[in-house]
């Protein structure tokens, strides 16, 4: 069986009215996947990682882990979040603890975790320190330390490098690679990255324009770690640029100026 | 608008003064020359007979009697007294205000049904409670208290409130994925998020009150530091009763600078 099934997941806005924000969205995720989900910026990619988190209800359709209904927050599903949201009046350490925490595992129990994932992240010598002195990178390693301290199936990633410049992200981008391959565990990432998709996905979710239906799923299968100058990459970021461009298009018709601003903000972004 | 009505109700005074951490040996000595220069002022204006000493002693006097009534138990326990209910009358508030400028912090229904109530309540004096509160409980402790608190009330419910409502939204995200039990959230999040904020509200609840207490020792003669003051006024032994105003003073900057000082700097480890 497949370790998630998303089922015709749609989502209306709360009144109902509108073309809503999903629309039958099926998919599935299989055991070590590492899934990106790109699409136009607004069309439901976050709301979509929202619901498979739990943390929101679809309006019809379901999304099943194990076969058994997702209907809030689960233990084997956890979340790197795109501002970080560390708690500021814990350290790193106790940060990285706070799912454990919450879960009474034993104080030293709990240390020896987290101390092995300050490790994993290249945080030691870091733990004491609050999170007003880091940098967004290092804000960003805690995040996913935290995330992984409660050994989940499932490692939710909502835009985790747009917070961060450039550079740290690509490096942390390499370290995730490495983080999913050592651990097995399952990644889905929502970005409006398209080569950081590339990059770190097995396969690609692409979603169309509002309401947002799934417009294709591109296995990449290129050799890790994966060069975004090689002509395979280039051909992928292509295609998927394609889709998303004809997906503007389409948009474009019905919301002339706001599409307008997109695809240019698109182009902008995508330019070598 | 909240805001507003909220700054209305104390005196920019209060608003203004503010924990400053001295910064060298050199500023320390820098601020101590105006005291110094009023007090020496003073001390000459006394000295050189122009007005009667009866009236305004000089602050060597007071300082003086200050001492020796501090070697008295009746005067210690006088200030004892007036603080205890202060820190009683505050921590009555503190029970009572926190937890539902929480759940209004927390529910926009519960924060629109309850807070305009509280503001409407909160814009009337305060102090005209007390000739019903002497009437309902005597001119006791108790009074005090209960004054006390409905004044402090006020300064921690917005606060405490305006601390919650500032809490980001991805936080409560965060606790929802990790499976955070509802005591887990007051414990864990709720309230180590609100101690900025509920430290602001009790340090303006402590300069309000402080006032106010003085005023109905003063006005209803209940035993502590300002009848003290105001029977030492009577008995024309000023520098008793100016002993006593030294000791306010000298007590709550004790307080602020110790107690209020000590959790601000540890606040600002991290915030």
């Amino acid at each position: 069986m497949e370790l998630m099934q998303v089922e015709n997941v749609s989502k209306l806005y709360q009144e109902g009215r509108g073309p809503g924000v999903l629309k039958d969205v099926s998919f599935d995720v299989h055991e070590e996947d590492f899934l990106g989900i790109v699409g136009p910026s607004g069309c439901g990619k976050s709301t979509l990682l929202r619901i498979i988190a739990g943390l929101d209800r679809p309006s019809s359709g379901h999304v099943l882990l194990h076969g058994r209904e997702v209907s809030g927050p689960e233990a084997r599903i956890s979340m790197v979040f795109q501002s970080w949201a560390l708690f500021p009046w814990r350290t790193v350490i106790q940060n990285i603890e706070y799912g454990l925490e919450l879960r009474r595992v034993p104080k030293a129990e709990r240390r020896t975790v987290a101390k092995a994932l300050v490790k994993l992240v290249g945080l030691a010598g870091f733990e004491d320190v609050y999170p007003k002195r880091l940098s967004g990178g290092m804000k960003q390693r805690v995040g996913i330390a935290r995330a992984l301290a409660v050994d989940p199936e499932i490692v939710l990633m909502d835009e985790a490098f747009s917070s961060i410049d450039e550079y740290t992200a690509e490096v942390l981008r390499s370290e995730v690679a490495d983080i999913w391959k050592e651990t097995g565990k399952t990644f889905i990432l929502v970005t409006h990255s398209l080569a950081e998709a590339i990059q770190l996905a097995e396969r690609v979710l692409v979603l169309s324009s509002r309401p947002a239906r799934v417009k294709s799923l591109l296995e990449i299968d290129l050799p890790r770690p994966r060069d975004p100058e090689s002509p395979e990459f280039v051909k992928i970021h292509k295609e998927l640029f394609t889709l998303l461009k004809e997906e503007l298009e389409t948009s474009l018709v019905r919301h002339r100026l706001r599409g307008v601003k997109e695809l240019q903000e698109l182009s902008d972004l995508e330019r070598p | 608008m909240q805001k507003k009505s909220f700054r209305g109700r104390f005196p920019a005074k209060v608003l203004l003064v503010r924990f400053t951490p001295l910064r060298s040996m050199k500023d320390r000595l820098l601020c101590l020359l105006p005291l110094a220069t009023v007090l020496s002022g003073w001390e000459l204006l006394s000295a050189s007979g122009l007005v009667r000493p009866e009236l305004v002693p000089p602050p060597s006097r007071i300082l003086l009697t200050l001492f020796c009534q501090l070697n008295t138990a009746s005067f210690v326990l006088t200030v004892v007294r007036s603080f205890v209910n202060l820190t009683l009358g505050i921590l009555l508030a503190l029970f009572t205000a926190a937890p539902l400028a929480i759940c209004a912090g927390l529910r926009r229904r519960v924060d629109s049904a309850m807070t305009p109530s509280i503001m409407l309540a909160g814009s009337l004096p305060d102090l005209a409670l007390l000739p019903l509160l002497v009437m309902w409980f005597g001119e006791g402790s108790l009074a005090v208290i209960l004054m006390a608190g409905v004044c402090a009330f006020f300064p921690i419910y917005f606060t405490v409130r305006e601390g919650v409502r500032s809490i980001p939204g991805e936080y409560f995200q965060v606790s929802s994925i990790f499976h955070s039990g509802r005591r887990d959230l007051l414990d864990k999040l709720i309230l180590p998020a609100i101690v900025p904020q509920a430290i602001t509200g009790l340090r303006l609840a402590f300069d309000f009150v402080w006032e106010v207490i003085l005023a109905i020792e003063i006005i209803a003669q209940v035993a502590g530091i300002g009848s003290f003051i105001n029977t030492s006024v009577e008995h024309q032994s000023v520098d008793a009763a100016f002993a006593g105003i030294f000791a306010i003073g000298i007590l709550s900057i004790l307080v602020d600078r110790c107690f209020f000082g000590f959790l601000e700097e540890r606040v600002k480890r991290w915030a």
